[in-house]
């Protein structure tokens, strides 16, 4: 018997596939979970017991407790129901869960709110089933250190290693960036489960600078005024990641989201938005 | 609580004790549960051929049952016996356990339940709480030992139930579910050790997941091997020089096998996480000439000590995989000639769909058989089983990448059986690709986008259509014996018996029983409630042989929505255990 028959379908197939790339991306959906479970719509748990609600006077709205904007992030809510003349519903989210995965938003929709406050506006980010409503503010991720010396991250010697928040779109910009530098040229970048690991392994001397969510710095300082000694740095070379941060919707709350977007516009140019993130001290700016 | 759920709460109250009272009144004659035996480690090393005491029937892991009343001549025949409707809406992906005709069964809602095989009576059932958070899905296994029936939850918990009253005897938590730790497979029992691999070690869990064994009698923990390798050492040091707190992955999600004569249990683990190399720290590859970024032991077979945890050896199939192939899945130990030699190998097949073979004595590599079509793999060293990946699948910052298969696999969970009567292996297999797109995947800062890439399931190139199969390819020369086409994905594991028939359930809802020489359909379910993405068993009860399948649709397969929209499933995802016989 062979020890080991040759591969027999590659050539035929590496041929085929210049031809089969540009097919139809139909099916894109959220990626999954470690344990292969793929969704090409989401599946919460006794879903059909969620029947059309009565009440359309409420504005029924998600924060979460673990978003370190959720403070904000219900006042900004607030505000929109208030410009939307309806009454503020706000369920929180209440749960030790690390992290979950996005396909978990919609069975806390299908039960509690009809718009879950706090996500970030990436394209092709999101399944066919959730919509995103206009930015009500935008921020970024921040580079930060212990390292009073460095001002920005070109200041960072080659080889000294950056914790980031694995799989952010900051963590991918850093990544592309170096990819194009020669590996003399290349800080070591180390995946960090969280912001919060990240800012942890920048506490512990494991990395020489943290790349973390500007709001999970923010809420981490105001828990525990010691972190006052994290800086964030500029940083260049690289231009800042800022993201525009909005509500997510059901896909087929289209009348929903126009009235929210409209009342996101108006609150934002009448600066009521703007407000609300200095009276947090909020690193973000009401978005355009 | 909403009237719905209060109106809800009180139909379940009234039912239940209607239900308990049923149970009493029936416990209360000559019931089977009365002649459940003590599983002992004799009877695990040879099962009595009417029994499934553990996921793949016996410890070498075939998914094989010697029993043969159905065989190719009356399949024809069969027809259903009894059905039995489990709680919807969670993926079950169940495997019934029988013994002594009784049958056991876990509820996505972790409402485990023993029922009489012949009847389909509910005997006990006994309700696990999972906390708040946790979704309700089931198990794809569980275990018999001594007098307990040993379930693993997804809060990560093992359990211990009397196997006669479903009493709880043990609760054993092992990890925090709050950091995303659960099990969605059970255990096994060898050499009288609990054997059970963790899952879900994504962000939240720096340093990857762990097999851990388990005193039988109390569930304390008695050993953990990480399935990530740490240390200065040459596998602790083939994560590309990143910090153990930045490795993760290397989930141990499905169960293993035994190999009594070694007293070794081989298991497989994940991938790293998450996917894309460039973004799990596995590239760019460091210059440090004493690091690799190999990323061991994912996609490896671990031949562990049961009694000790201690490492024996390992495999490695996959290096670096940056696509989400797992070489997780189950691992059969078949004795089998190479190159002239009685060899004892272990054989498995990961997610690219290449059959492998391992001397099971020394983890030498010894050959591999192609089945899919693929495009991951450009060569296989022919000595050492160490594989060349086609740079151009290899998944790219800004640029969308085309690979075959697609994430699911050319096979998913779904395992593949071995038939001594035939000397082959049957495998549920499926063709399609993907392109690939390493995407930023933030969108919360809680909730998360799983892996950080997206694929685009495609059809292969020049597709018929028939995107599920079953292939059936004999071990002994590795010649191809037959292949089943058809549109729907197979979605069940195949069970092998010895009346010469091979059962298989799809995503359409069908339970089909094939030829095991020729792959002639020889029977076809009416179509059930919801597909069957689940392990069938068959078994004896009072001396008759019967075939159970669940229905559920679990996210193994089913997820090819995108590529077969034509087959509908219902929307409430019912879950029910069909039980098919011959007419008496």
């Amino acid at each position: 018997m062979p020890r080991s028959p040759a591969p027999s379908r590659l050539s035929g197939l590496a041929a085929a596939w210049l031809l089969a790339v540009p097919m139809a991306a139909a099916g894109l959906g959220p990626a999954a979970a470690q344990e292969p479970e793929f969704y090409d719509v989401p599946y919460a748990y006794e879903q059909w017991i969620y029947g059309r609600r009565l009440d359309e006077s409420q504005l029924r709205y998600c924060v979460d407790r673990r978003d370190p904007d959720w403070e904000v992030a219900g006042a900004i809510a607030d505000a929109i129901a208030q410009a939307l003349l309806l009454e503020p519903q706000r369920h929180v989210v209440e749960t030790e869960i690390v992290v979950e995965d996005i396909t978990r938003v919609y069975g806390v929709m299908l039960e509690h709110c009809d718009v879950h406050m706090g996500f970030k506006l990436i394209p092709e980010g999101y399944g066919d089933w959730a919509a995103l409503t206009r930015a009500y503010y935008e921020t970024g991720y921040v580079f930060v250190t212990t390292n009073p010396d460095l001002k920005s991250l070109a200041d960072l010697a080659p080889g000294r290693p950056i914790g980031a928040t694995g799989g952010t779109s900051a963590h991918i910009r850093l990544m592309a960036y170096l990819l194009a530098q020669s590996p003399d040229r290349r800080w070591p970048v180390y995946p960090m489960g969280t912001n919060d690991l990240a800012l942890d392994s920048l506490l512990r001397g494991t990395v020489a600078v943290a790349l973390v969510w500007a709001p999970s710095l923010w809420a981490r300082q105001r828990a525990d005024p010691a972190l006052a000694a994290l800086r964030e740095i500029d940083p260049r070379p690289l231009p800042p990641t800022r993201m525009g941060v909005g509500a997510l919707i059901l896909a087929n709350e289209t009348f929903l989201r126009a009235a929210i977007d409209e009342a996101i516009g108006a609150l934002a140019a009448d600066g009521t938005i703007a407000g609300i993130l200095d009276g947090y001290h909020f690193p973000a700016k009401a978005a355009p | 609580m909403s009237r719905i759920q209060k109106v809800s709460l009180l139909a379940v109250i009234a039912a239940s004790s209607v239900s308990l009272l049923a149970v009493q009144a029936a416990m209360a004659q000559d019931s089977p549960i009365d002649k459940v035996s003590t599983v002992t480690d004799d009877m695990l090393l040879n099962p009595p051929d009417g029994d499934w005491l553990m996921w793949r029937r016996t410890y070498d892991g075939w998914g094989y049952s010697p029993l043969d009343q159905i065989n190719k001549g009356n399949v024809g025949q069969l027809q259903l016996a009894w059905s039995w409707a489990m709680t919807p809406g969670g993926r079950t992906q169940e495997t019934p356990l029988v013994h002594d005709g009784i049958i056991y069964i876990q509820n996505s809602t972790h409402l485990i339940q023993a029922l009489d095989g012949a009847t389909g009576d509910l005997i006990w059932e006994y309700q696990y709480s999972l906390p708040d958070g946790v979704p309700p899905n089931g198990e794809r296994s569980k275990a018999i030992y001594g007098d307990t029936l040993i379930v693993a939850t997804r809060d990560a918990h093992i359990i211990a139930l009397d196997t006669k009253t479903g009493k709880l005897v043990w609760d054993q938590q092992v990890a925090d579910v709050k950091k995303g730790w659960g099990y969605s497979s059970g255990p096994i029992v060898a050499n009288g050790v609990i054997i059970q691999g963790m899952t879900s070690c994504g962000n939240a869990q720096p340093g990857g997941c762990f097999y851990t064994g388990h005193d039988a009698k109390t569930g304390a923990e008695l050993w953990r091997l990480y399935t990530i390798a740490r240390g200065d050492t040459p596998e602790g040091n083939s994560w590309n020089g990143i910090p153990l707190e930045s490795r993760h992955g290397g989930s141990a999600w499905i169960t293993g096998s035994y190999d009594p004569d070694q007293n070794l249990v081989f298991a497989g683990v994940g991938q790293p996480y998450p996917w894309p190399a460039v973004l799990n720290g596995l590239l760019p590859k460091s210059a440090d000439p004493n690091v690799t970024n190999d990323a061991l032991y994912t996609n490896s077979t671990l031949a562990i000590d049961p009694t000790t945890g201690d490492l024996k050896w390992y495999h490695q199939y996959l290096a670096t995989d940056t696509l989400d192939l797992d070489y997780v899945y189950e691992r059969l130990l078949i004795d089998l000639p190479v190159d002239g030699q009685d060899t004892r190998t272990v054989v498995t097949t990961g997610k690219l769909g290449i059959i492998e073979a391992v001397d099971r004595t020394s983890g030498e590599w010894l050959w591999a058989k192609e089945t899919v079509p693929q495009n991951v793999v450009a060569s296989i060293d022919p000595e050492t089983g160490v594989k060349t990946i086609n740079p151009e699948v290899i998944p790219e910052i800004g640029k969308s990448t085309f690979n075959c298969p697609a994430d699911p696999g050319g096979r998913a969970w779904q395992a593949t059986a071995y038939s001594p009567r035939t000397q082959a292996l049957y495998l549920p297999t499926v063709e399609f690709c993907s392109n690939t797109t390493v995407q930023p995947l933030d969108p919360g800062t809680i909730y998360t986008g799983g892996g950080r890439a997206t694929f685009a399931r495609v059809p292969v190139p020049d597709s018929d259509g028939n995107i599920g199969q079953v292939r059936a390819v004999r071990l002994t020369d590795l010649s191809d014996m037959w292949m089943y086409r058809q549109h729907a994905p197979v979605t069940s594991s195949t069970l092998p018996t010895a009346g010469g028939v091979v059962f298989v359930g799809t995503l359409d809802r069908h339970f089909l029983a094939l030829d095991d020489e020729t792959g002639a359909v020889l029977w076809t379910s009416p179509r059930l409630t919801n597909s069957l993405e689940s392990f069938p068993v068959t078994y004896t009860a009072n001396g008759k042989q019967y075939v159970a399948v669940v229905a559920n649709w679990a996210s193994g397969l089913g997820r090819l929505a995108s590529l077969t929209p034509d087959v509908k499933l219902p929307p409430n995802n019912p879950a029910a255990l069909y039980v098919f016989a011959l007419p008496d």
